[in-house]
Parts: C-alpha cells; structure tokens; sequence
C-alpha cells in the first residue's frame, strides 16, 4: 500500500512545482499577508498579558496555520481536474486499496503545504522567537496533525464538486472564517461573549494552539497543561474524523436504483 | 457431457448475466440504462460494442470496471465475480477510457511509472516491459517528453501501452480511436490486433464506427439497453441476404406508395425511413419491375452487399416499420 500511495503523492508534488504560478501564489498571498498587517497593527497591538510581543509575532503561528490550511486544502482541488480529465478513473480501476488513493492526494497536498511552512519558518530566528528540539518537533507535530486533517477535509468537499467555481465558492464561505476565528489574527481573550464561544468550538482554534504554544513553553511543561492536551485531542479527532469520511465517500460506488 | 459443461466457463472471459441497471431519477420512475444483458466472450476476441449514443455501451462499460454497481445480473471476469471480489477483477483489466488517463503535466516515463506502481510492478520488470512496448509504440525517443505536447494519437498510444503495462488478459476500451484522425486509427488498430495476436489478449471495445467494428471477431448491437443481437461481422450481413436494395424518393408519399406496391411480393423485408426505403430480399423480377415501371417514383436506387451499418439500422429501426411478409 505503501508504493501507491507515495507514488500518487509525488506526482502532486511534481505538478506543483512545474506550474510555477501555483508556488508563487500560494507563499505570496500568506507572507504578503503577514508582514503588511503585522507591520502595519505592531504600532496599535497591546494586549493585556502579551507585553513584549510584537504583532508581526503574533500573526506568525497564525500565518503558519493559513499556509497549512490553504495550501493543503486548494492543492486537493486539483482533484476535480484529476476527474474532469478522466485520470481519477484510471486511478480507480487500479487494484489498490481505496485507502491508498486517498492517502496519496492528502499526503500530496501535505507535502505541498508543509514545503512552504518550512520555508517559512526560516523567519524564526529573525522575530526573536527560539525553538528548542523538543518544542521543534510538538510544532511538527503540531503541523502534520492539522494539515493531514484540513486536507483530508479538502478531499472530502472536492470529492462531489464538479467545478473548481464551487469549490473556491465553499472555501472563502466556510475556511475563511474557520481561519479568521481561530485566534490567528486577534486573541480570544478580549473578545465579545458569543464570539469566544464560536472560537472555542472552531477545530482551527485547536489547530492553531499546536503551532502556537511550542513556541512559548517548555515541551514538559506543554504536554502536562489541559489546554494543549484537548487541542491535541480534537486536532488528532478531527483529522481520523476527516480520513474515514473520505474513505467512506471513496468507496461508495455508483449503484443501480433497485428493480421495481 | 459434464466435461463440456466444466470446460465452458474457463474458455469465456467476459460473462455478463442478465444485467440490468437503473438511474434513479427524482420524481420519475427510474430510467432503465440496461435491460436484461447476456452475453458471453470467449478468449482471445474481439469483441465491439456498437450502439447509438445514449445505448447503455457507457454504463455497460462502466459496471464492467467495477464503478458502478448495477441494478441486477451479475459480472463474472476469467471465473473472477466482478461485484463480490471488485480487487481481483481488477488486477485482469487493461482499461483505456474514452478521455485521456494521462498526467498532461507528466512526461511519458513518469505516467507509466505511476501506472507501474499502481499495480505492483517492479523496478526490472517495469524497464524490461517498457523497453518491449516502447519498441512497437514507436516512443522511444519521446519518454522525457511531457504528454500535452503529444498529437491525439501518439497520446492514444501512451494510454494503450499503459493499458497493457501490468499483462492484463482482459482489455476494456470505451470509443478508444475516439478523435483520431483515420491514419491514427489505422495505426492504432494495426498495434491492436498485433498486441492481441502475441499476448492472446480478450477485448471488449465499443465504437461508433462500422468500419472499425468490421475488424472485431464478434459484435454486438446494443440499442436502448438492450443488446439486439451477436455475431461475427459475416454472420450478422447474412442476416440481411445477399443485396441490399436502398431507394431514395423525392417524397415520403412516394416512399410510402412503393412500399406498398412492394409489399405485395414474397420474401421482401422493408425498413422506411422518410424518403429513404431500404429493402432486403428483393427478387430479381421485382428489382427489373421496380426499374422499369417505377422509375418516375424515385430520385435513386443503390444496390449493394449489407454492411454492419445496414445490419444497424435493421436492428434499431422502429418495429412498425419493418414488414416481414412471407
């Protein structure tokens, strides 16, 4: 199962990285993103309790998270063109697992995302901010968890849709406010009743917290705090959640309503 | 006559039994794509599907690759139950569908190598075949090229190279000169036949085409779900004897009017359709009658043998319009 999968995820990768304007668009846009409003709220950014910390630090766990979201779930759009060329049903007729096929397009659009968070996380040093090699691997862990389950995700919405239209259409309905609400952009802790409660039941929230905390505590420290243990929980949840969906939906065949 | 009886399934290779398939549709009874199918395919043929579009070839052709389950009937591939055991049936198809099932973006190396890792191919194995098929295909010098910058039918090739990779000894093929141009079409059947020749393969292809349905070993003639009638091309003209008399008029009136006149004589079986009147059996008093007394009633008169085309039209022709008078 192995060999399928990593083959199906290569190709993803290839592809990705012979359409130049896919690269450029997908680590512009987030990078863009961060240093303008972070330069531009650093001056008006102050928090209670986040003394010392400028905005453009603030945003980069958040901006990390946008990579891992984006990235990973606009790459498994790649699988309505994959069916509307025709090349989906020759995957299918293959003899292998269902299960690989969907691990090759998430693992694919995993390792495109995560290309880019790496590249990214260059910016560490330069903000100030230090990882030791425990914190260093709970932020990848951190990483992998949610863009397996954020893709996974995408998978499951591409699966049905018949235009990239639809999917963009869902996407900005549906994950930008998944994003906007998680805690990247502003703390939760100022903010009016009902929206701490949105944010609390939001999965980008906990998703966010894995890339967020390593970076402020120590890794003994993080993994006995109730706090990090639920995000772990529901980010480790929800990408099982995503994959058996998916699977699920892969493995439904098209059936032939019964005789009268 | 029990060594027959256990002799009979290993020689088919396809086996399709009563196949019946329903779209359900919303607010409507649901729309019968396939009606009670049988059919069985000996190895090593040919078999072609023909059939106006929206036949059921389509559906057919997509429950035999194990995408969709049908409504009843059962699928048996080389003894293997296709609906039961959906990964074994795969492992004996080659599949080459009517679009492309090519990475455009890949180079041709790189498609069958997905392809071979797919499928469980090894490393020397995979280089050992490639350089084979390579041989025939005429590709060698073009691997490292990407597929979207391949003609229509170099990239059919790809696909049928692809298709045979892994050894199959059942090959689908859904319209696959589909968009070829006739010399792609040719060259694609010429490798066809040659490929079915040294790797005793079993092919069940649909098409559109007669000419091409011509080469086929057996056909089949699907119309509205239900498969009208099998046989090898000869055996299916003969149906329609010797000559094969096809009358244009200026009129359906006039059409109409023969026809009756016609309709008088023994042996005669008529389709009309408009102005056209296509006649079978036709003796030859009643063709020097129909010249020599009627000719004022029609523009043209074409005598010749039966086509697969002709055997079609027979078959899919409304019922009321043919009159068998003996």
């Amino acid at each position: 199962m192995m060999r399928p999968i990593r083959s199906l995820a290569w190709r993803e990768l290839v592809r990705f990285f012979r359409q130049p304007h896919r690269v450029v668009g997908s680590l512009a846009q987030p990078l863009l993103l961060w240093l303008f409003l972070g330069s531009g709220f650093s001056a008006s950014f102050r928090p209670p309790g986040l003394a010392g910390v400028s905005y453009l630090e603030y945003f980069f766990p958040g901006i990390l998270l946008m990579l891992v979201l984006f990235a990973g779930i606009f790459s498994t759009i790649t699988l309505i063109e994959d069916r509307n060329q025709g090349l989906l049903q020759g995957v299918l007729v293959a003899p292998v697992p269902r299960m690989a096929i969907v691990l090759g397009k998430v693992g694919g659009a995993m390792a495109v995302a995560l290309t880019q968070v790496l590249l990214l996380l260059v910016a560490i040093p330069f903000l100030g901010l230090s990882l030791g090699w425990a914190e260093g691997i709970l932020l990848l862990l951190g990483l992998l968890t949610a863009a397996l389950g954020f893709t996974a995700l995408g998978f499951l919405i591409a699966w049905h849709m018949e235009s990239t239209a639809g999917f963009h259409a869902i996407m900005s309905v549906f994950l930008m406010p998944l994003w906007l609400l998680s805690g990247a952009l502003f703390p939760m802790e100022q903010t009016p009743g009902w929206l701490q409660w949105l944010m609390q039941i939001n999965p980008v929230t906990h998703a966010l917290r894995l890339l967020r905390l390593p970076f402020y505590q120590e890794a003994s420290a993080l993994l006995g705090q109730p706090e990090y243990r639920l995000a772990l929980l529901v980010a480790i949840s929800w990408a099982v959640g995503c994959l058996g969906v998916a699977l699920w939906q892969v493995n439904r065949l098209e059936r032939g309503a019964p005789l009268p | 006559m029990s060594i027959q009886k256990k002799r009979q399934p290993a020689q088919t290779m396809i086996d399709i039994q009563q196949l019946t398939h329903l779209y359900p549709r919303r607010h409507q009874p649901p729309y019968r794509a396939l009606a009670d199918c049988t059919l069985a395919i000996a190895a090593n043929t040919l078999f072609t599907l023909t059939g106006p579009n929206g036949s059921g070839k389509s559906t057919l052709f997509r429950i035999l690759c194990g995408l969709a389950r049908p409504s009843a009937g059962t699928v048996t591939l080389s003894g293997v139950d296709c609906l039961r055991n959906p990964t074994a049936a795969r492992r004996l198809l080659g599949v080459v569908f009517q679009h492309p099932a090519l990475d455009k973006q890949l180079s041709i190396l790189e498609n069958l190598r997905i392809h071979a890792a797919l499928h469980g191919i090894d490393a020397a194995t995979f280089r050992q075949r490639l350089a084979a098929d390579l041989a025939w295909a005429g590709l060698e010098m073009r691997l490292h090229e990407r597929v979207a910058t391949l003609s229509g039918g170099l990239a059919r090739r790809v696909e049928l190279v692809k298709a045979l990779l892994h050894r199959p000894p059942i090959v689908l093929m859904d319209e696959p000169t589909n968009g070829l141009d006739p010399g792609g079409r040719r060259d694609f059947f010429d490798a066809l036949l040659r490929l079915r020749r040294e790797q005793s393969l079993t092919i069940l292809m649909t098409s559109h085409l007669f000419d091409e349905a011509e080469q086929a070993d057996q056909v089949g003639i699907l119309h509205q779900g239900r498969l009208l009638t099998t046989g090898t091309p000869a055996a299916l003209r003969s149906q329609l004897g010797r000559d094969m008399v096809v009358i244009q008029t200026r009129q359906t009136t006039e059409a109409s009017a023969l026809r009756a006149i016609l309709s008088a004589r023994p042996g005669i079986r008529m389709v009309q359709r408009e102005q056209e009147l296509r006649i079978t059996g036709i003796d030859p008093d009643t063709l020097q009658q129909l010249l020599f007394q009627h000719r004022e009633q029609f523009e043209s008169l074409v005598i010749h043998h039966p086509t697969l085309e002709d055997v079609f039209i027979h078959h899919t022709s409304p019922s009321q319009a043919i009159e068998v008078l003996s």
